[in-house]
C-alpha cells in the first residue's frame, strides 16, 4: 500500500472509528440487554460446550474446548460480517468518497473489540476451573496473547479485503465462505489439540508430510499459540516451548502473505465498486 | 487555474442481460470467450471546467448521464478514459443522508454522517445545537431515523452536509427535496456559499432554481454536452427541445410476424424524411411491409400517445374504410395526417397489422417511433382548436 494511501487512513481515523461504533451499536441494538450480549455470548456458548462434554463424555478438556471456541467465534464472526461489508453498503460506496478499505477494516475492528472483551470472560471461566475443577490452566505465557491476536488480525484482515472485494462482483462468494467456514471448523484444532492430530497421524507412513499439510493452515498455528498463552506448558508433549515442525511457522508467516495479498486485490478491485453495485 | 477541470471523460458500463443468464450460459462465456452483453457509454467524451467561485448548473433529462458525471468528479466512479482535477478541498452532497443507519439515533448519526462528510468529531459537537436546530429536529434527535418521516431524514441530512466547508462543492438534486420552507432554507444556504466564493456544480430538475443560481449551465444529452453556456439560454433550449418530460410509455414490439412492418419513414410536406414537425404541417407517414406468405383481409392501424402515455388517437384502414384485399412479398403503405392539428410536443407513434377479426396480430410497434412537434404560435395547450372570437352576441 502506497504511503498516499496509509497517510489517508490516518487522516480517517475517526470514520473509522464511527463505523466501529456503528457496527457494535447495531449488533446489539433493540435488545433489553444491550451491549451485556457481548458477554453474555461467550458465556452462554462456554455452557453449551460443558454440558455437550459432560453428557457426551466427549475426552477434550473443557479448558481446550473452550479457547479453541472462543478463537474461532472471532474468525468465523469476522469472515461473515467482512464478506458483505463492502456489497452491504451501496449508498455509502456509491454516494460518498473515502478509502473503501475502511469498510472492511472497521468491521474486522469491531469483531476484534468483541474478541477482547470475550477474552476477559474465557480468562475468567478458566480461572475458576483451575481453582475449583484443577484444570489444567496456566497463565504464565499469557505475554503471548498479545503477539497471536496481531497476527490472527492480520490473518483475517487478509481475508476479509478478499471476500468483501470479491463478493461485490460474483455474490457467489458470500455462500462460499459459510461452506468453507464449515470446512475449517473440523479442519482446525478447534474442538480437538493438536496433540490428537499428531497423535493419530503418527501411525500413517507419511505422517510428517500430512502434518506438515494440516499445519499449513495458518489458523491451526494461530490457535495452538493461543491455546498455549492460557493454558502454559502442558501444551505440548515434551515439555517444549513450541512444536517443532517448520510449517507450524511458514503457515504464521502465511497470514502476513494473505494481509498483503488482501490490500492489492482490493486496491485492484475498488475502482469498479459502484459500477457493480 | 481552474478549479475543476475535466477533460475527455468516458464511461462505459456494461449492462449484462440478467435474463440470459443461467449456470450453462455462463460457464459457456467463460469457456469461449464470450460474454453476453451490452456496451452503454453513460458519457462519451466530456469536457469542460469551472473557473474559482463559478456556479455552474447540470441540466439533462434521466439518462443523460448527469449523476455519473457528478461521481465520477467525486471520486465515487472511475471514468472509463478521461481525467478530472479538482483544485483544493472537495464535498459533495450527492445523496442527503448517506450512511444513515436506521436503527441509530439522530443524534448518532450527525455523527457518523459528519465523519463521513470528513468533518472532526470536535467540530460536530461544537456545531451540534446549531445543526439540530437547522433541521429543526430538537424533540426527535434521540429517537432512531427509521421513525422519521422522510421529510425529517433529509432535512438532517442537509443540516449536516451544509456543514462541510470544502473550496468545490457538488450537490445532486438535493435542492428539490422538502417543503417550501426547508427550499427557502437551501436556496439561502447556497446563495451564502457562493457568497464565500465557492465553486459549486449542481445537478438538478428545478429549471427556475438553475436559472436563478448559476452563472453557467451545461446541457447533457445521451452522455454528451449538448449545450452549454448562458443559463436563460441553455434551459430555454432544454424545453424548446421537450427534454425535460419524463417519458410514460411502454415501448414494445411483437406479434407473429408472418408479415411484419419491416420500416416506417417520417416526411414533412417537402417530402424530406425528419422526425421534426411544425404545428399546422401535413405529416407523411410511410409504412414498409414483408410478408412471409400471402395475408388475405389485413388491416393496417396506427394510434398516436403523447408522453405521458395517453392515447391521442387511433385509427385503422377498416374504420377509414379503406380494405386491403392482400398482401403479399413486399410492400408499402402510406399514412397521410393533413394539417396536423398538434400544437406541440413529444408525441409516440404506434403501427400494427393485423388481421380483420382482430385475432392474430401479425405485427405491432407499440411507441416505438416518436415525432417532435412545435409550434411558433402563443397559443397554448397541445392541440388546436378551430376557434374564434367575436365581439357582442
Amino acid at each position: 500500500m502506497p504511503k498516499a494511501r496509509i497517510g489517508e487512513l490516518i487522516a480517517r481515523r475517526e470514520l473509522i472509528w464511527n463505523l466501529v461504533l456503528r457496527s457494535l451499536r447495531i449488533r446489539y441494538k433493540g435488545s433489553a440487554l444491550g451491549f451485556l450480549w457481548t458477554l453474555l455470548n461467550p458465556l452462554m456458548m462456554m455452557l453449551i460446550y460443558w454440558l455437550f462434554i459432560s453428557i457426551l463424555r466427549f475426552e477434550v478438556p473443557l479448558s481446550h474446548l473452550l479457547t479453541g471456541v472462543i478463537f474461532w467465534q472471532f474468525v468465523a464472526m469476522c469472515t461473515s460480517d467482512a464478506v458483505r461489508s463492502v456489497s452491504g453498503f451501496p449508498n455509502l460506496v456509491k454516494k460518498a468518497y473515502f478509502p473503501r478499505i475502511i469498510l472492511p477494516l472497521s468491521m474486522v475492528i469491531a469483531n476484534l473489540i468483541n474478541f477482547a472483551l470475550s477474552i476477559v470472560v474465557l480468562a475468567v471461566i478458566l480461572f475458576l476451573l483451575k481453582l475449583f475443577a484443577q484444570a489444567a490452566v496456566d497463565f504464565s505465557f499469557l505475554w503471548m496473547l498479545p503477539f497471536v491476536m496481531a497476527i490472527q488480525f492480520c490473518l483475517v484482515l487478509g481475508i476479509a479485503l478478499l471476500i468483501s472485494s470479491a463478493n461485490v462482483f460474483f455474490r457467489d462468494i458470500e455462500h462460499i465462505v459459510g461452506v468453507v467456514l464449515q470446512a475449517l471448523f473440523f479442519l482446525t484444532p478447534i474442538i480437538y489439540p493438536l496433540s490428537f492430530v499428531r497423535e493419530r497421524i503418527s501411525g500413517f507412513k507419511s505422517g510428517g508430510v500430512l502434518l506438515s499439510i494440516y499445519l499449513l493452515n495458518p489458523m491451526a498455528s494461530l490457535v495452538t499459540l493461543f491455546r498455549k498463552a492460557f493454558l502454559g506448558r502442558e501444551l505440548f508433549a515434551g515439555g517444549g516451548f513450541l512444536p517443532p515442525e517448520p510449517a507450524f511457522y511458514i503457515s504464521l508467516g502465511l497470514s502476513l502473505v494473505m494481509l498483503f495479498a488482501g490490500v492489492r486485490v482490493f486496491g485492484k478491485l475498488e475502482p469498479y465498486f459502484a459500477d457493480h453495485l | 487555474m481552474k478549479a475543476v477541470d475535466v477533460s475527455n471523460v468516458s464511461k462505459r458500463y456494461f449492462l449484462r442481460k440478467e435474463v440470459m443468464r443461467s449456470l450453462k450460459s455462463t460457464v459457456l462465456g467463460l469457456l469461449t470467450g464470450k460474454r453476453i452483453r451490452e456496451d452503454l457509454w453513460a458519457l462519451k467524451d466530456v469536457s469542460f471546467s469551472l473557473e474559482p467561485g463559478e456556479t455552474v448548473g447540470v441540466i439533462g433529462a434521466n439518462g443523460a448521464g448527469k449523476s455519473t458525471l457528478l461521481g465520477i468528479i467525486a471520486g465515487t466512479i472511475t471514468p472509463t478514459s478521461g481525467s478530472v482535477h479538482v483544485e483544493g478541498r472537495m464535498s459533495t452532497l450527492l445523496e442527503l443522508g448517506a450512511g444513515f443507519h436506521p436503527d441509530l439515533t439522530g443524534r448518532e448519526n450527525v455523527f457518523l454522517n459528519g465523519s463521513i462528510l470528513g468533518l472532526s468529531k470536535k467540530y460536530i459537537e461544537e456545531r451540534f445545537s446549531d445543526i439540530v436546530h437547522f433541521a429543526g429536529l430538537s424533540e426527535f434527535i434521540d429517537v432512531p431515523v427509521k421513525h422519521y418521516s422522510s421529510g425529517m431524514y433529509v432535512r438532517l441530512g442537509f443540516a449536516v452536509a451544509v456543514e462541510v466547508d470544502p473550496d468545490v462543492l457538488l450537490v445532486d438534486e438535493v435542492l428539490a427535496v422538502g417543503d417550501e420552507e426547508f427550499r427557502k432554507k437551501c436556496m439561502n444556504k447556497m446563495a451564502s456559499f457562493q457568497k464565500a466564493g465557492k465553486t459549486i456544480l449542481v445537478v438538478s430538475h428545478d429549471l427556475e432554481a438553475v436559472k436563478k443560481i448559476c452563472h453557467k449551465v451545461i446541457l447533457l444529452g445521451e452522455g454528451s454536452i449538448v449545450d452549454l453556456g448562458d443559463p436563460a439560454k441553455v434551459v430555454e433550449e432544454y424545453v424548446r427541445l421537450g427534454l425535460e418530460q419524463q417519458d410514460n410509455v411502454v415501448k414494445r414490439e411483437w406479434g407473429t410476424k408472418e408479415a411484419v412492418i419491416s420500416g416506417v419513414t417520417f416526411c414533412n410536406e417537402a417530402g424530406e424524411e425528419t422526425s421534426r414537425f411544425t404545428s399546422g404541417q401535413s405529416i407523411v407517414i410511410r409504412i414498409a411491409y414483408k410478408c412471409r406468405r400471402r395475408i388475405d383481409d389485413p388491416i393496417f392501424g396506427f394510434g398516436i400517445t403523447d408522453y405521458q402515455g395517453r392515447l391521442c388517437y387511433g385509427s385503422n384502414t377498416i374504420i377509414e374504410n379503406v380494405p386491403i384485399s392482400h398482401i403479399e412479398g413486399e410492400g408499402e403503405v402510406r399514412l397521410v395526417i393533413d394539417s396536423s392539428p398538434i400544437l406541440r410536443g413529444k408525441y409516440y407513434l404506434s403501427f400494427s397489422l393485423h388481421s380483420r377479426d382482430h385475432r392474430t396480430n401479425y405485427h405491432r410497434l407499440d411507441n416505438v417511433h416518436s415525432i417532435w412537434i412545435t409550434s411558433d404560435t402563443k397559443r397554448e395547450g397541445f392541440i388546436r382548436l378551430v376557434s374564434a372570437w367575436r365581439e357582442g352576441r
